[in-house]
C-alpha cells in the first residue's frame, strides 16, 4: 500500500498542481509543518523542489538547479503558458459576465454548465464570444453549436487542470487552485512589464461613462 | 390606575390582533394604502399609536415601536439598524440607582422596590440592545452582504458596518465600571445589576465585536481583491486588443527564473507490470481475461465469397420452361377428359412428340395429379407401372403412369 507521502510525491512528480480542491488530503498534508520538509528532501534527489503559489493555495514541483536542459524545458513551457493566457482570460470574463456576477471565478467557484449554457444561448453577444474563445487553438473546437463549443472548452480545461468535475454524471465544474496560479501569472506579467492593466480597465470604464 | 393601564393595554393588543393582516401588510410594504382600508380603522389605529402620519400630506406609516417589536420577534434583519445610544442609557441607570439608594436610605421601601424593578428593566434592556446590535452586524457578515448584489455596494455596506462597529466601541468606552461599582457600593442587588450583569454582557459584546471587526476587514480585503481581479482581466483583454502582437518577455531566458514559472516537467511515467510477482497474479489474470481478441476475417482472401452479379434473366426462363411443362400436363389431363380413354403418360409423350425428358414428364404428371383437390382427384384414376428396386428394399421404380376417368 502506498503511503500518503508517496502518493503526494508521485502526484507532484507527475507535474500536478495540488490545491484544496484537487486534492484536499494532499494539500492538508503539505500544509502541516514538517511534512513539506520530508517531501522536499525526496524531491531534491530528483533535482526538484517543492514550490508554492498563490499565497500557499497551490503546491507544485519546481527544478532545484537549472541547467541548460531545464532552461529549454521551462522556456518551451513559458511559451505555451503565455499563448494560453488570452483564451483563458477571455473565458474567465465570459463565465463571470454570463453568470451575471461581478465576482471573478476563483478557487472553489462552482460553474453549472447548464445554467451557463442557457445564459449564453439567450444572449447573442455571449454566444459570439464563446464561438471566438472555443476556436482558439488551446480549445480547438470545430463545433458550430454553443453546446458543443462549451463542452469542448470545459473538456480542455479539465484536461489542463483548471477545473474539475467532482461528479461524472452532473455537469458541474469546480475551479481549482490552478486558476489562482493563472491570476498570479497575469499579475506577474502586469508588474514586470509595467502594463498597469487595472488602470487601463479603470480608465476604459470612465471613458465609457463619459460617452 | 393599574386597572386602567391593564385595560388599555388589552385594548391595544386586541386591536393588533384584529388588524393583524393590515399591520403585516404595512410592515412589508412600508405604507398604508388608504383607499383600501376604511377610514375608521385607520383613525382607531392612529389613536392607539400603531400608525402615525409624519406630515400632514405624507402617507401613514407604522410606528417604529411596533416595527421593532415585529423585527425582534421575527428575527427579520433586513431593515434593523444599529442603535447605540449607550451613553444616555448609562446615565439613566445611574440616576435610577441613586433614586433607589435614596429611597432605601430614607426607609421608603415600596418606592425603592419600584425603582429597583425599573432599574432591572433598564439594565436588561441595555444588555439586550447590545446583544442585538452585535447580532445585526454578524448577520450582515455571515451572508457577506448578500442583500446587495454588486461588489461596489458590498464595499460600501462593509464600510458602513465598520463605522458602526467603531461607533459601538466608542460608546462602550463610556462604561466605567469603577464608577458603577462605587455607586453600587455594598448593596447586593445593585452590585448584581450594575457590576455583574453589565460586565458580563460588556465582555461578551467586546469579544464578539472584535471578531466582527476582524471579519469585516477580511471581507473588505476579499471584495477589493475581487474588484482588482476583474479589473486585471479586463485590462488584459483591453491591452491585447490594443497591442495584438504583445508577448511577454520569455522570463525563462533570464539568468534568474522567477519561481512562478519554474515548473518541473513530469518525471514519472507509468510503471510496467511485473509478471513474476505472485501477489499481483490475481489482478494480472483479471486484466488478461478482460482482453478481447478481435479476429476480423480477411474477405479479400476468398475470391469465391466476393459479391457476384446474379443473372435474373436466366431464372425467369427456367420458370418459363416449368410453365410449359405444367401446361403440357394440363393438356394431357384435358385430353383424358375429352376422349375419355385411358392413356399412359409415355404414350401421350410420344404421341405429341413432347421434347421434355421422360422422367421429368412422369414426375410432373404425378405432381399434377397430387396437386389437384381431393374432389378433382376423385374423377381420375391413376395407375403406376413399375417394379420394386432389385437391391434396395422398399424402393419402387415407376416406369410409367396411366391416367383414365373413373
Amino acid at each position: 500500500m502506498i503511503t500518503e507521502q508517496g502518493r503526494i510525491l508521485e502526484s507532484l512528480l507527475a507535474g500536478n498542481f495540488i490545491c484544496q480542491i484537487s486534492d484536499d488530503d494532499g494539500w492538508r498534508f503539505l500544509k502541516t509543518t514538517g511534512n513539506s520538509e520530508k517531501i522536499e528532501t525526496q524531491l531534491n534527489l530528483l533535482n526538484r523542489t517543492l514550490a508554492t503559489g498563490a499565497d500557499g493555495d497551490v503546491f507544485y514541483a519546481a527544478y532545484q538547479t537549472l541547467g541548460d536542459n531545464e532552461r529549454k524545458i521551462l522556456s518551451a513551457q513559458f511559451q505555451e503558458v503565455s499563448s494560453h493566457l488570452l483564451p483563458l482570460v477571455e473565458w474567465l470574463l465570459l463565465v463571470q459576465q454570463a453568470s451575471g456576477s461581478d465576482v471573478p471565478v476563483s478557487q472553489g467557484s462552482a460553474i453549472r454548465l447548464t445554467e451557463l449554457q442557457a445564459s449564453i444561448e439567450d444572449t447573442p453577444a455571449f454566444a459570439e464570444q464563446l464561438a471566438k474563445i472555443s476556436h482558439y487553438r488551446l480549445f480547438g473546437s470545430t463545433s458550430s453549436s454553443a453546446d458543443g463549443q462549451l463542452k469542448q472548452v470545459f473538456k480542455r480545461l479539465t484536461d489542463l487542470g483548471y477545473v474539475l468535475k467532482p461528479n461524472q454524471e452532473k455537469q458541474i465544474f469546480i475551479a481549482t487552485g490552478k486558476i489562482e496560479y493563472l491570476f498570479e501569472v497575469i499579475k506577474f506579467i502586469d508588474e514586470t512589464e509595467a502594463l498597469s492593466l487595472a488602470e487601463q480597465a479603470e480608465s476604459a470604464v470612465q471613458q465609457a461613462s463619459l460617452l | 390606575m393599574n386597572q386602567n393601564l391593564h385595560q388599555s393595554g388589552v385594548t391595544l393588543l386586541n386591536a393588533l390582533s384584529k388588524h393583524a393582516d393590515l399591520i403585516m401588510q404595512v410592515y412589508l410594504s412600508g405604507r398604508v394604502d388608504e383607499s383600501k382600508v376604511s377610514q375608521n380603522v385607520i383613525e382607531k389605529l392612529i389613536k392607539l399609536g400603531v400608525f402615525w402620519r409624519p406630515d400632514a400630506d405624507s402617507e401613514i406609516r407604522l410606528k417604529n415601536a411596533v416595527r421593532q417589536l415585529l423585527e425582534t420577534s421575527m428575527h427579520d434583519e433586513r431593515t434593523r439598524q444599529v442603535d447605540a445610544n449607550i451613553g444616555s442609557a448609562l446615565a439613566s441607570l445611574k440616576t435610577l440607582a441613586q433614586h433607589y439608594k435614596e429611597a432605601l436610605h430614607q426607609g421608603r421601601f415600596t418606592e425603592s422596590q419600584a425603582h429597583l424593578s425599573d432599574l432591572t428593566e433598564h439594565v436588561y434592556a441595555l444588555t439586550e440592545s447590545l446583544a442585538n446590535n452585535v447580532r445585526v452586524l454578524f448577520s450582515r457578515i455571515s451572508n457577506e452582504f448578500g442583500y446587495v448584489s454588486s461588489i461596489d455596494a458590498k464595499i460600501r455596506e462593509n464600510e458602513l458596518a465598520q463605522q458602526q462597529v467603531s461607533e459601538l466601541l466608542k460608546q462602550l468606552e463610556l462604561f466605567r465600571f469603577d464608577e458603577l461599582s462605587e455607586l453600587a457600593a455594598s448593596n447586593r442587588e445593585l452590585r448584581h445589576l450594575l457590576v455583574v450583569t453589565l460586565q458580563l454582557s460588556f465582555s461578551q459584546v467586546i469579544q464578539e465585536l472584535s471578531i466582527v471587526q476582524a471579519n469585516l476587514l477580511e471581507l473588505l480585503g476579499r471584495f477589493r481583491e475581487f474588484k482588482g481581479r476583474t479589473r486585471l482581466l479586463k485590462g488584459f483583454v483591453l491591452h491585447m486588443e490594443q497591442k495584438p502582437d504583445f508577448e511577454p518577455v520569455n522570463y525563462c531566458n533570464l539568468s534568474q527564473i522567477p519561481m512562478l514559472f519554474n515548473q518541473a516537467n513530469s518525471a514519472i511515467k507509468p510503471a510496467a507490470a511485473d509478471v513474476f510477482r505472485a501477489e499481483h497474479e490475481l489482478v494480472l489474470q483479471q486484466l488478461v481475461s478482460a482482453i478481447k481478441s478481435v479476429r476480423r476475417n480477411d474477405y479479400s482472401a476468398h475470391p469465391e465469397r466476393a459479391a457476384q452479379t446474379i443473372n435474373v434473366e436466366q431464372q425467369s426462363s427456367v420458370e418459363f420452361a416449368e410453365d410449359k411443362l405444367k401446361s403440357a400436363v394440363e393438356d394431357y389431363f384435358c385430353h383424358v377428359i375429352d376422349t375419355g380413354e385411358r392413356i399412359t403418360a409415355l404414350e401421350y409423350h410420344s404421341e405429341h412428340n413432347l421434347e421434355f425428358d421422360t422422367e421429368a414428364w412422369i414426375y410432373q404428371v404425378i405432381g399434377g395429379y397430387q396437386g389437384l383437390t381431393m374432389e378433382e382427384q376423385g374423377f381420375f384414376a391413376i395407375d403406376q407401372t413399375g417394379e420394386p428396386h432389385p437391391v434396395y428394399n422398399g424402393n419402387y421404380i415407376i416406369r410409367d403412369v396411366e391416367l383414365g376417368l373413373r
